[in-house]
């Protein structure tokens, strides 16, 4: 397991963990973060209930999980949320920040209605301890609702599973080294994975418009500096939606 | 017993008593044709009475009788469907609470407390409200079960009124002249679906023990799990 905070300044910080060794491993590996503003907690993509003991004994350690108000989720994928119901057990003030048209599909993971918050397609912002964060809408990538995050006081880049890679259990690192050798990690998750290349390209752009120093996936290494522009650049000259040209 | 194999006998258990509400429901499903058949011979025995005259009288309340017998069985089925439902709902409910508490464990297992800024307490009220879950819904599934058995019971009664209806009918049958083949047609006819009524009960019976005695063992498995920590 590698924990690590990616900012922690005047009371605000990031925290990430991922590379669990002890996850079983037919379990994709996830990263969870947790981001902390003047004591008050939002963790994004918290992961599926086979992560929950483990992300929830991690996260203990740098925050009274009290303390946790909202949890973000990029999209409805099992890896991402289906812990939602053990969180909410623990709090069941727990606010759940959820792309609109997943809404009723989560409340299938035991989730009641009265903790969700639905994002509206525009995307918008989540306030955390008195700190805004925006969120980016990323749709078909590969979700059909899918949003990013953004913190412009970390400048932190939450991208889900865009720029997800599909690592070996070698890989212990929490950024990326080499990148052009990381690329052949993340070439077929993106082709596979993204169906749209209109929706990447428009993506892209969203991020360009920012000025980002870390983008962060939930799978796979952290892209830090020079590799934020490397990793858009790779994906914007990379055809996606491969899995058509296997259909007759 | 490790908690992982704990899990998987849970998992298995829970496939038993899912297994067994399904064949319960399937020989429920082979009374269906039954009770259609048991309308469809009180509507020939109607008839047979009408042509009989006045000499059909005393078989025409033998008639009512019959279709009030299909109606019986045709709610018997229908409440008891409708029970099978919430017993596989709730066993489903308890596997995934149950697993849930494992999980609580493992993370218990797991907290550093020296190095926490967490209270212990915070997770107690999440694996407390998995408790209370297992608890209600073990309540709800014994209520459920007792339900069944509730529902079941009257089918061998009814068993026992299409002997005796049958058995009317013959004595009908006999002192109906002409008109006596037709009523003994009847008869005949409605002592073989009331055979196969007993047969079908006493199958729902032996199934619904066996059901019984696997949500036993797994309470029984989940109370020595909860109350031995």
């Amino acid at each position: 397991m590698r924990v690590e905070h990616l900012f922690n300044k005047s009371s605000h910080s990031w925290t990430v963990m991922g590379r669990d060794d002890d996850r079983r491993k037919e379990v994709i590996d996830t990263n969870q973060y947790l981001i902390q503003h003047n004591g008050r907690g939002l963790l994004l993509d918290p992961g599926g209930v086979e992560s929950f003991s483990a992300v929830a004994a991690e996260f203990s350690k740098h925050i009274d999980l009290a303390d946790v108000e909202a949890v973000f989720a990029s999209h409805q994928d099992p890896d991402v949320i289906s812990s939602l119901s053990l969180w909410i057990q623990t709090n069941p003030d727990l606010l759940v920040y959820v792309p609109k048209i997943w809404v009723n599909f989560i409340t299938h993971y035991g989730v009641k209605i009265e903790n969700i918050r639905p994002i509206p397609d525009e995307g918008g912002s989540i306030t955390v301890g008195g700190h805004d964060l925006e969120v980016v809408p990323a749709h078909y990538l590969h979700s059909p609702g899918n949003f990013s995050l953004y913190d412009p006081k970390t400048k932190i880049f939450y991208s889900g599973d865009i720029g997800s890679a599909m690592l070996s259990d070698e890989y212990s690192d929490l950024f990326v080294g080499d990148f052009g050798e990381y690329t052949k990690s993340m070439e077929y998750f993106h082709r596979r994975w993204m169906p749209s290349n209109k929706a990447k390209t428009r993506w892209i752009a969203e991020v360009r418009k920012r000025d980002v120093e870390m983008l962060c996936p939930h799978h796979g290494a952290i892209f830090k500096g020079e590799d934020v522009e490397k990793f858009l650049a790779w994906f914007d000259n990379l055809d996606v939606g491969s899995a058509l040209g296997s259909v007759s | 017993m490790s908690e992982n194999i704990f899990n998987r006998k849970m998992g298995e258990e829970y496939d038993t008593v899912f297994r067994q509400c399904v064949s319960l429901n399937t020989e429920l499903h082979k009374l269906v044709p039954l009770a259609k058949q048991m309308h469809l011979l009180s509507s020939n025995a109607v008839s047979s009475a009408a042509r009989a005259g006045t000499e059909g009288d005393a078989f025409r309340v033998l008639t009512q009788d019959i279709q009030l017998l299909g109606d019986e069985v045709s709610h018997c089925i229908s409440d008891t469907q409708k029970i099978i439902k919430e017993v596989v709902t709730l066993a489903s409910d308890l596997a995934r609470s149950f697993s849930s508490y494992i999980t609580y464990l493992d993370l218990f297992n797991r907290l550093d407390t020296e190095a926490m800024k967490t209270s212990p307490k915070y997770f107690e009220r999440g694996q407390k409200t998995v408790v209370d879950d297992i608890r209600d819904n073990n309540n709800k599934l014994s209520r459920s079960l007792g339900t069944l058995n509730t529902l079941l019971s009257p089918v061998a009664t009814l068993v026992k009124k299409g002997e005796y209806l049958a058995v009317c009918s013959s004595v009908e049958a006999a002192s109906a002249g002409e008109h006596g083949v037709s009523f003994e047609a009847v008869a005949a006819m409605l002592r073989e679906l009331v055979g196969q009524l007993g047969t079908q009960s006493a199958r729902q019976r032996s199934l619904l023990r066996d059901l019984s005695d696997a949500m036993e063992k797994q309470q029984q498995n989940q109370r020595n799990l909860m109350y031995a920590r």
